[in-house]
């Protein structure tokens, strides 16, 4: 299947859930979608279209948090991503996507300790990466973390 | 310089210790074993574990997790032993000096006794930089 | 034999001080003819005895807290002990092959088993998984190999007419010629450089002591002093196993001029042998090396026994 034809069956299907859809060229493509409809774009393209869950990512933007779940097709070579946007930067939600596939665990883990955002149904979301003291309620990762200024002799 | 010097010039045993490098520091290090440049010819060898080992050789900027384990790993090894910072990461942090997961640099944790600027550099400051090392070891202990 | 010559033999020549010297030149040899084979330079003549002096003297030895100390430090004495009076035992004989006893071969084939048996029990002392894992694994690896060792070992025995005395395979092959000679003998002498290379912890049978896999397997938790004596004890078994080869299979060291220049050769062609083996094999799982023993090399060596039998 080409990338044409991905993006074609999504359109059919999900329709009017779909906000845009940007070819990159024809091994990448974003889709923007809703954040309340993300396992149901999950079940189709994992289950009934066959590509495999690469990784999520995510990324602040000023007014919004942003997640990317990357889907890829090993037999051509093509990656697509759901563009997620939540809006409400002080409680952040997203449903999980560990029903559909288990991979999808470690990668919340460490979205949620660095950004902030809560996975609802996840039910381990211990911190993966960040050492044990590390306080809680900092996210690292959003633009408003500032650095503390180095105290030379502590680390 | 006695006997002693001139024997642990001779042969240091190296264990190589990677806290959250990017690997190339490590594959340059893998490079300088190679016949082109060869380290085995002054007796370095790598080691397996940190008790057979004369120098700890520390590549990466040491993020805060391996900050109790890079002290214990120090403790670990036999006196007399050096510590070797390899790269701009282990000399200073390098471009992570303002990150979130670095707090401090190496030589703030251990004593380091010799630092090999590069980001990663090249077979050939490692070389003068153990050069270096075998002149403060003579003239120092 | 008095005891000032007995202890004399032991510990100066061709006991402890000789027999260290030669191994640790011996590893120099290896070091630098596996450099050669990967075209580097290689390390100086003194490496080797660099490294050791090292250890011995101006390296702290740490303890691991809860160990038994008896077992943790008596082991590598005990190893360096045996490895020695092997090297002892054989040399003397080689030198006045009437001065040996009945069935010495059968104990130097025993004190050989003791430096595997005494790493082995140090690391089981070291109260450490991954030494226990190496330990385990040199512990399969001795029952593998030890089988076709010892029935090679029936072939220059049966050659010689029987003769348990190593003196009398000695006087036997210098009036009917070589052991090797023969095409049981030339068998029996390619399995036991197979056994050979897995006494001696070389690739591809390192696995107990696999450097970057299980860091450093059985000699994890040895440090200075303690890992100096293992390493002095593997030179000399270094050294004295092509002996016992030379002396069952090529007759023998002997002291005249131009037949000595010849025992020199075949020496370092044991050691080239063994070195080249060791440089073109990665090492192989324990399993496979268990079948590797107990299925071809061991029917190559029952074979062998039975060509011996037969006459030829």
């Amino acid at each position: 299947m080409t990338i044409d034809e991905i993006l074609q069956k999504l359109q059919e299907r999900f329709g009017s859930n779909i906000l845009k859809v940007y070819k990159k060229n024809d091994k990448r493509a974003y889709v923007d979608i809703y954040p309340k409809d993300i396992v149901e774009f999950t079940k189709y393209i994992f289950k009934d279209l066959g590509l495999r869950f690469n990784i999520a990512s995510a990324v602040d933007d000023f007014d919004a948090l942003e997640i990317l779940y990357h889907f890829a097709d090993d037999a051509s070579g093509y990656v697509i991503s759901l563009r997620a946007l939540i809006k409400e930067r002080e409680d952040p939600h997203i449903d999980t996507i560990t029903t559909v596939t288990k991979s999808a665990w470690w990668i919340e883990r460490e979205i949620h300790e660095l950004f902030g955002i809560h996975f609802d149904g996840n039910k381990d979301l211990r911190p993966l990466l960040l050492p044990d003291d590390w306080p809680q309620g900092v996210y690292p990762l959003r633009k408003n973390f500032v650095v503390p200024k180095r105290d030379s002799r502590k680390s | 310089m006695g006997f002693r010097e001139k024997i642990l010039t001779r042969s240091l045993y190296v264990f190589h210790v990677s806290s959250g490098s990017c690997n190339n520091c490590d594959i340059e290090l893998l490079d300088c074993l190679t016949p082109r440049y060869d380290l085995e010819r002054f007796g370095i060898v790598l080691v397996g574990s940190v008790k057979h080992a004369d120098a700890l050789l520390c590549t990466g900027s040491t993020n805060r997790m391996c900050v109790p384990r890079i002290k214990l790993l120090y403790e670990q090894m036999p006196k007399p032993g050096f510590v070797i910072a390899w790269g701009a990461c282990g000399s200073s942090r390098g471009l992570f000096k303002d990150s979130y997961n670095t707090g401090a640099p190496l030589d703030e944790i251990i004593p380091v006794d010799l630092y090999i600027p590069g980001c990663p550099p090249k077979p050939e400051a490692v070389i003068g930089g153990i050069k270096k090392l075998v002149e403060k070891i003579n003239t120092t202990r | 034999m008095n005891i000032l010559e007995s202890l004399f033999q032991f510990l100066i020549f061709p006991g402890f001080i000789f027999s260290a010297v030669m191994g640790l030149l011996t590893g120099w040899v290896d070091r630098k003819v596996t450099a050669k084979v990967q075209w580097r330079v290689g390390p100086p003549w003194y490496q080797n005895f660099a490294d050791v002096i090292k250890l011995l003297f101006y390296k702290e030895t740490l303890i691991p807290v809860n160990v038994s100390k008896p077992i943790f430090l008596g082991m590598p004495l005990l190893s360096l002990a045996s490895a020695t009076l092997v090297s002892t035992i054989v040399l003397v004989i080689n030198g006045k092959p009437g001065s040996g006893f009945l069935g010495d071969l059968i104990v130097v084939i025993y004190l050989l088993m003791i430096p595997a048996i005494s790493l082995m029990l140090g690391a089981f002392a070291s109260e450490n998984p991954l030494a226990s894992l190496g330990a385990s694994r040199e512990m399969k690896l001795m029952l593998s190999y030890e089988l076709p060792f010892i029935i090679s070992i029936l072939v220059p025995v049966i050659k010689a007419g029987y003769a348990i005395k190593l003196g009398d395979i000695i006087t036997h092959q210098a009036l009917f010629g070589h052991t090797i000679a023969s095409l049981s003998g030339f068998l029996s002498f390619v399995v036991m450089l197979f056994c050979v290379q897995a006494k001696l912890g070389f690739v591809p049978f390192d696995m107990a002591e696999a450097e970057t896999e299980i860091m450093s397997g059985t000699y994890i938790e040895y440090s200075g002093k303690a890992l100096g004596v293992f390493k002095l004890s593997r030179a000399v078994v270094l050294f004295i196993l092509p002996v016992l080869m030379i002396t069952l299979y090529f007759g023998g060291i002997s002291s005249e001029g131009e037949a000595f220049i010849r025992n020199i050769l075949e020496y370092l062609m044991i050691v080239a042998l063994v070195v080249v083996i060791k440089n073109t094999n990665p090492r192989v799982r324990i399993d496979q090396a268990m079948d590797f023993f107990w299925g071809p090399v061991t029917l190559v060596a029952i074979g062998a026994v039975a060509f011996a039998y037969l006459g030829h």
